[in-house]
């Protein structure tokens, strides 16, 4: 199989091609290596892939790019790319958000629709939910999206919807829920408390602690990702990694693997961040055969191995 | 992973989208009609139009 990762220098989509590759497929990567952190890392991200004789990789922006050549030969996408950060969404910033996120997507789509695509995998996320009182999310609940990173993701997913319904393009739209990991990106949760903790620095969180997530390693997001080929077109999946759990809880356990106790600063309850979130996976669980293996305590153990090789602590 | 002919044939200049050449160094794309050159920094080709660079006259 011939796949195009999008977003393939990522947290998620390097870690996606790594294991296509080792599954035996050809691997188109793209990514535009977005400023948003570091360059560096990215590379380091797809440095493994690039060793890799059946990977092919292209520095091009699907906002300006001709994302039809891109598709030649290629049976499933993956479309990874994004403005990642629910915080930064706000204000002038949301320009970034509707190009990368939105205007890319439909350019992809737009090239893709009269092309005999097995599956276009749209990679969306639980913050379409926003605030709902109503948890499990499950996919038919109502989408509240409470940051504008949100928005543009529900509207993605409607995109694909759309493109499926006029078109007949096999999309599948998955719901990924707060993914951990090695590579996981320098402005997210666990990788910046992991590194505080590890050199004794303090921690910065964002509210009391009492907000809840379900927590998801990576392997478990990217082998739900690749599953998504069995998908029915036109559906929504959450994926999740069925560990919800309180941010306190998450730190207390950081504590016992670091060996070291944390030293908190409470912020303000960021603009844009929900309470609570938790993934009903019985659909991904029936349809795409979903089953969430990595406990959370080995999950961040591994997070913390790749967070003092890259940083040398 | 070295620039393959496929990989080639698959580029298009993201300014005019019309294909571009490589430059016989291997080491630049160009496209003649738009009068950039987009750098291939190992092996990847980056096809930015903020990164490319006029060509000379």
């Amino acid at each position: 199989m011939h796949a195009l990762v999008t977003g393939a220098a990522g947290f998620i989509g390097s870690h996606l091609c790594q294991d296509l590759l080792a599954q035996g497929w050809l691997v188109r990567g793209v990514d535009c290596f977005t400023d948003y952190y570091s360059k560096s890392i990215k590379e380091r991200n797809l440095s493994p892939c690039l060793a890799a004789p059946d990977f092919e990789f292209v520095q091009a922006d699907l906002v300006q790019a001709e994302p039809g050549p891109l598709l030649d030969g290629i049976e499933v996408v993956f479309h990874l790319a994004a403005q990642a950060g629910v915080r930064l969404s706000w204000g002038s910033e949301f320009k970034v958000y509707t190009d990368n996120n939105l205007l890319s997507t439909q350019r992809l789509l737009e090239a893709a629709k009269d092309r005999p695509l097995k599956r276009f995998v749209f990679a969306s996320s639980s913050s379409v939910y926003g605030e709902t009182p109503d948890l499990p999310m499950r996919e038919t609940s109502r989408l509240n999206p409470v940051s504008p990173y949100g928005v543009t993701k529900a509207a993605g997913e409607q995109l694909c919807r759309l493109y499926h319904l006029s078109f007949g393009l096999p999309c599948v739209a998955l719901r990924y829920f707060t993914v951990y990991g090695p590579r996981q990106r320098p402005d997210m949760a666990f990788h910046r408390f992991l590194r505080a903790l590890a050199t004794d620095q303090p921690i910065h969180l964002f509210g009391d602690g009492s907000q809840s997530r379900d927590f998801t390693f990576v392997s478990d997001i990217v082998a739900g990702t690749v599953a998504a080929l069995e998908g029915r077109p036109g559906q929504v999946y959450n994926l999740g990694g069925g560990q919800r759990l309180e941010l306190r809880a998450a730190i207390r356990l950081m504590e016992e693997i670091v060996g070291r106790p944390a030293r908190l600063e409470l912020e303000p309850v960021a603009r844009g961040d929900v309470g609570h979130t938790a993934a009903d996976m019985s659909k991904a669980r029936q349809e795409l055969g979903y089953r969430p293996r990595m406990e959370l305590r080995e999950g961040l153990a591994r997070e913390l191995a790749w967070l003092k090789e890259i940083y040398d602590l | 992973m070295a620039l393959s002919k496929e990989l080639l044939d698959i580029l298009a200049c993201p300014k005019c989208h019309q294909p571009v050449e490589l430059r016989p160094d291997g080491q630049a794309l160009i496209c003649a009609r738009c009068r950039l050159s987009y750098r291939v920094e190992d092996d990847i080709p980056v096809m930015l139009i903020d990164e490319a660079t006029p060509l000379e006259p």
